[in-house]
């Protein structure tokens, strides 16, 4: 009896804990070496330096952007302060003005929304594959469309503002908003009317997107309704090397219809198709 | 006493597995914890991104000494009512052509599209184009600007409120073999709606010159005031 408990006390304290840890040890090599394998596979000669490139070109990227809103601004106070007093002057002024404001080259403050949309974090099903399983590229243009149509008037994601030419693109785990590196957490801002966030979640394709995208992959969305959203301006060029503008400058009037090609003038073969549902 | 022996052996097993443990435990979780960085990408994405960055930063270069420019002639022109004048002209053109107040002209490319064409997939060639660099978008003949969403039935889309029938295209203005490049491509959008929607027949058309009108819409922030 008494060399049976002190067997079973002798078992206790070593064989269990070593037994614990070798098999943690086991787990652990086996989770290194699975991580490794990708790694080694990549981990080549011309990797580091496109790394330490594209960390650079980051950088550069931030400063650039920066020194973009400066000038602009600088522009602008300089541009108030020799415009003179003329009407016309001030004119001129106003409609430099109301282009920036509508090309969402101004920063905007206003009531509006702040979404934040975030990884799975926790167990998520298996289904689908690992690029399902995080937010996409596809993901902030759904929710950028959707508070689009919802009337939402002016549009950041982090850092970048949605203006008309903002195209998304997923790269590895990352996303690229107007060519910036965006990384989770990704917060969408918009500014709009006071329902904003009633009708954006009574919209049907708001409601399509949480049913494909956010529940059967467990991605976290979070919603702050606040009185002064803040939409940064956008920091990028607005050079057009193939654009001609056609409209005279000096009149806001739309232009003529005549200026825009017909659709049905393009040729394009008959549809033949039934009317049917998109897959 | 054998007991002792045992005991001071055990301990020094436990204590090596313990550190090794430990050291795994930590290269584990910095491997993890940098899975949001550069490291975690691929060479195929790295080569990407840089491609996307130099790109960017040329034209923000381009930019930068635009601007820069341009606050020099500001600066001079303060005592030049008629030049500084001029200049605003010039910044209005093209602000509002950027914003898509006013129609434009240049080389670029035509999306025809026929059948029961989804919204989505308007959505995605929009967004094509925009990555390939577009410059100015129009779908039918409604100006793409901020906010522009196609949405609806396939075969009944409407753009900013206006139909846009069974047949319809798509132009963009832009290096008309770069946006009609990036649409063709093994892969792309046209590839990719064949066997997704093969009832919709998309006939990609790069061409010298092609028109967008400009919106109708009014740009006018009514809920934000902007910040100065």
């Amino acid at each position: 009896m008494t060399r049976a408990t002190a067997r079973l006390g002798r078992v206790s304290t070593w064989s269990v804990t070593l037994g614990v840890a070798l098999l943690a040890l086991g787990f652990l090599i086996a989770a290194q070496v699975r991580t490794e394998v990708p790694r080694v596979r990549y981990t080549s000669l011309e990797r580091v330096p496109l790394v330490e490139t594209a960390t650079g070109l980051k950088a550069q990227q931030v400063d650039l952007q920066a020194r973009i809103l400066d000038l602009g601004e600088r522009i602008r106070a300089s541009e108030t302060t020799t415009q003179g007093s003329g009407a016309a002057a001030r004119d001129l002024a106003a409609q430099l003005d109301a282009a920036r404001l509508a090309g969402g080259l101004l920063a905007l403050t206003g009531p509006g929304l702040v979404i934040q949309l975030e990884d799975p974090d926790g167990p998520v099903p298996s289904s689908g594959g690992p690029s399902d399983r995080r937010v996409s590229a596809g993901d902030l243009r759904a929710l950028v469309e959707q508070l689009s149509l919802a009337g939402a008037e002016a549009i950041g994601v982090n850092t970048e503002r949605i203006v008309p030419l903002s195209g998304f693109l997923d790269i590895g785990q990352a996303i690229l908003v107007n060519s910036a590196y965006l990384v989770p957490p990704y917060q969408v801002v918009a500014i709009g009317p006071g329902d904003l966030y009633d009708r954006l979640t009574s919209s049907a394709g708001f409601q399509e997107w949480i049913r494909s995208r956010v529940q059967p992959y467990g991605l976290r969305v979070k919603y702050a309704e606040i009185p002064d959203a803040a939409v940064p301006a956008y920091a990028g060029t607005v050079r057009l090397r193939y654009a001609r503008p056609i409209a005279s400058p000096s009149t806001s009037a739309s232009p003529p219809a005549s200026a825009s090609p017909s659709a049905s003038a393009s040729a394009s073969p008959a549809p033949s198709a039934p009317p049917s549902e998109a897959p | 006493m054998s007991f002792g022996f045992d005991d001071r052996r055990a301990q020094v097993t436990v204590a090596l597995v313990l550190v090794l443990l430990g050291f795994l435990l930590i290269v584990q979780l910095r491997s993890q914890g940098s899975a949001s960085g550069l490291e975690q990408l691929t060479s195929q994405d790295l080569t990407l991104l840089v491609a996307n960055l130099n790109t960017r930063n040329d034209q923000l270069r381009g930019e930068v000494g635009d601007l820069e420019s341009r606050l020099v002639r500001v600066q001079a022109a303060a005592g030049n009512g008629e030049r500084s004048a001029q200049q605003l002209r010039t910044e209005i053109a093209r602000d509002r052509t950027w914003a898509g107040l006013d129609a434009a002209s240049g080389q670029g490319v035509t999306v025809a599209l026929a059948g029961p064409v989804p919204a989505s997939a308007v959505q995605e060639i929009l967004n094509e184009l925009r990555n390939a660099g577009a410059e100015a978008l129009a779908v039918g003949d409604v100006r793409v600007v901020t906010g522009s969403v196609a949405t609806g039935d396939p075969g009944a889309l409407t753009i900013d409120g206006a139909p846009l029938g069974e047949a319809f295209s798509v132009i963009a203005i832009g290096d008309k073999d770069a946006l009609a490049g990036t649409l063709v491509r093994p892969g792309g959008v046209v590839s990719l709606f064949a066997a997704t929607y093969p009832d919709v027949t998309v006939v990609v058309n790069p061409t010298e010159q092609v028109d967008v009108p400009g919106t109708t819409r009014t740009l006018a922030p009514a809920h934000g005031t902007p910040r100065l």
